[in-house]
């Protein structure tokens, strides 16, 4: 059945989208995932590192919110 | 990554509305590229021209042009002109990357990063671009308030106006048509120039600045929050996931990514010129001693009318008015991306009203709600204005190293991931943002330390 964001093109038409698009910029093709990648024991830890410092740090601009209300 | 060959005369292929639009824009784009000569190449820019301008002047918003309004009144001309310039350099380096990740994968930022480093880490980034976004946008309306305020403006007026403009740049549902439209709104900062120059800046002092990076000011936390002010005000998440999400709703490819580092590069200088003007037009405040710790737009613009006249002060609130709305527009659009890309729904900007009510409702929702907070009265605005940039420093660490990580992969970049100068100059980045990040959490558990280092 056809989705209403489709359009049924001509035969002329679809060469003429197609051939101007890469394949994958089709709006169809994007609905496929990209394989998932396997993290490095380094990589984790940056990121993990990261992420911490980013909660601790968030922690830190509400405690200067907290001091700037009283 | 080829184009697909033509299919068989009898095959049906279903196309959309969005691949239609998009292909439109490419067919454009490859006459121009096939014509040779200056003025061929002039409109091939034109065409290619937009996510780096936008996202470079969607980042000159209100509480950008804020914290610049008051590096000018409380330091005046000295360390902040060149320092200002540096990090429009860093936020070239930044999102040069994002235009090679979407020209080579055609993906946007958000599904990247769900795509490759799975949910888990996936909504992490999105927690904090949401957050971020969402705190952003708030200040935007805070500057249209502020603005049109100087104009004697009701709030509500003001805030009507600009989802007006945001609305109305929506309405053509095509990428191109509203790229025009945002662009068009955002030539309007630059009208920070002509306030400077009616300022009469003392050039002298101005190139002794660039040279020698001085007066230095002094060592303590106001100068630390201004300068993590000044960095949040260049580089934030939201200019990653923007430019690279419409980069590839551009249709750009792989061919297209000289042109995208040279509209990255015409964006940052358009907005450091902004930027430097905005200091230099307060300048004379802190010539004159003023104090401008609560200054918002309007106060700014009231504390220069004895300098610069009516019509100066005026140019300025509006400059402000300009900055709140464009960045408004491009914000709430990059967070309807990352939503779409995250939910596998249709995201773009060349959707029909009907075939992306998804998109449309996330974008006008984060509007509206961000709009309507603006209103509540007695909210601290100016101090929201401040923090927002600081926490958009701290988040910067985390989306930079995703970002790292995606252009150096090879799986999806092929050729085209970082050499070793653009990894080394990006870590430079990553370095700087969290070295700033952390001496704000020291200024905060240990205000004292500045003094015993002799600080004042």
């Amino acid at each position: 059945m056809m989705r209403k964001d489709e359009v049924h093109a001509a035969p002329a038409d679809q060469s003429w989208v197609l051939n101007s698009l890469e394949h994958d910029q089709l709006a169809r093709a994007k609905k496929h995932p990209i394989p998932r990648r396997h993290l490095k024991g380094p990589e984790l830890l940056v990121l993990w590192a990261l992420r911490i410092y980013l909660l601790f740090m968030m922690a830190v601009v509400a405690y200067q919110v907290w001091l700037a209300a009283h | 990554m080829k184009p697909v060959p033509a299919q068989n005369e009898d095959e049906i292929v279903v196309i959309t509305h969005e691949d239609v639009d998009r292909a439109h824009d490419r067919v454009r784009v490859s006459e121009a590229r096939a014509q040779r000569g200056f003025s061929s190449r002039a409109r091939l820019l034109w065409l290619l021209v937009g996510p780096g301008v936008l996202v470079m002047l969607g980042e000159n918003d209100g509480p950008s042009m804020l914290s610049y309004a008051a590096t000018g009144a409380k330091f005046g001309i000295g360390f902040f002109l060149p320092f200002v310039a540096l990090t429009f350099c860093m936020a070239i380096v930044v999102q040069e990357m994002t235009v090679r990740l979407g020209a080579a994968t055609h993906r946007g930022h958000a599904e990247l990063i769900f795509d490759r480093f799975g949910p888990f880490w996936g909504w992490f980034s999105m927690i904090d671009l949401t957050i971020g976004n969402f705190l952003t946008l708030i200040t935007e309306f805070i500057a249209v308030r502020a603005g049109l305020g100087f104009f004697g403006v009701p709030p509500w007026i003001s805030i009507l106006i600009a989802l007006i403009v945001l609305y109305s740049a929506l309405m053509s549902h095509r990428y191109w048509t509203w790229e025009r439209i945002t662009l068009a709104a955002a030539a309007f900062n630059l009208i920070f120039i002509p306030v400077a120059l009616m300022t009469h800046p003392s050039w002298h002092s101005v190139s002794h600045a660039f040279i020698t990076w001085q007066p230095l000011p002094g060592f303590n936390k106001d100068t630390l929050l201004i300068l993590l002010a000044d960095i949040g005000a260049t580089v934030t998440p939201w200019m990653l996931f923007f430019q690279q999400s419409a980069t590839v709703d551009k249709g750009m490819t792989t061919k297209d990514i000289r042109f995208g580092r040279i509209d990255t590069v015409l964006g940052a200088a358009l907005a450091t010129a902004a930027a430097i003007a905005t200091i230099l037009a307060t300048a004379p405040l802190f010539a004159h001693r003023m104090t401008a710790d609560n200054f918002q737009a309007a106060e700014f613009a009231q504390a220069l009318q004895p300098i610069i006249g009516r019509f100066g002060a005026s140019l300025f609130a509006l400059g402000m008015v300009e900055a709140g709305i464009v960045a408004a527009i491009t914000i709430s659009t990059s967070s309807a991306y990352a939503f779409g890309e995250v939910t596998h729904k249709p995201h773009s900007l060349n959707l029909p009203m009907g075939e992306g009510k998804p998109f449309y409702a996330v974008l006008t929702l984060c509007a509206v709600a961000a709009a309507a907070i603006v209103l509540i009265p007695g909210l601290p605005l100016v101090y929201v204005v401040l923090i927002v940039n600081v926490v958009a420093v701290l988040a910067m660490p985390p989306a930079l190293v995703f970002l790292f990580m995606l252009v150096n992969d090879k799986e999806i970049m092929g050729d085209l991931v970082s050499p070793l100068w653009a990894n080394i100059l990006s870590a430079g980045v990553v370095f700087i943002l969290t070295a700033a990040g952390i001496l704000f959490g020291i200024s905060i558990i240990a205000p004292n330390i500045f003094t015993a280092l002799g600080g004042k």
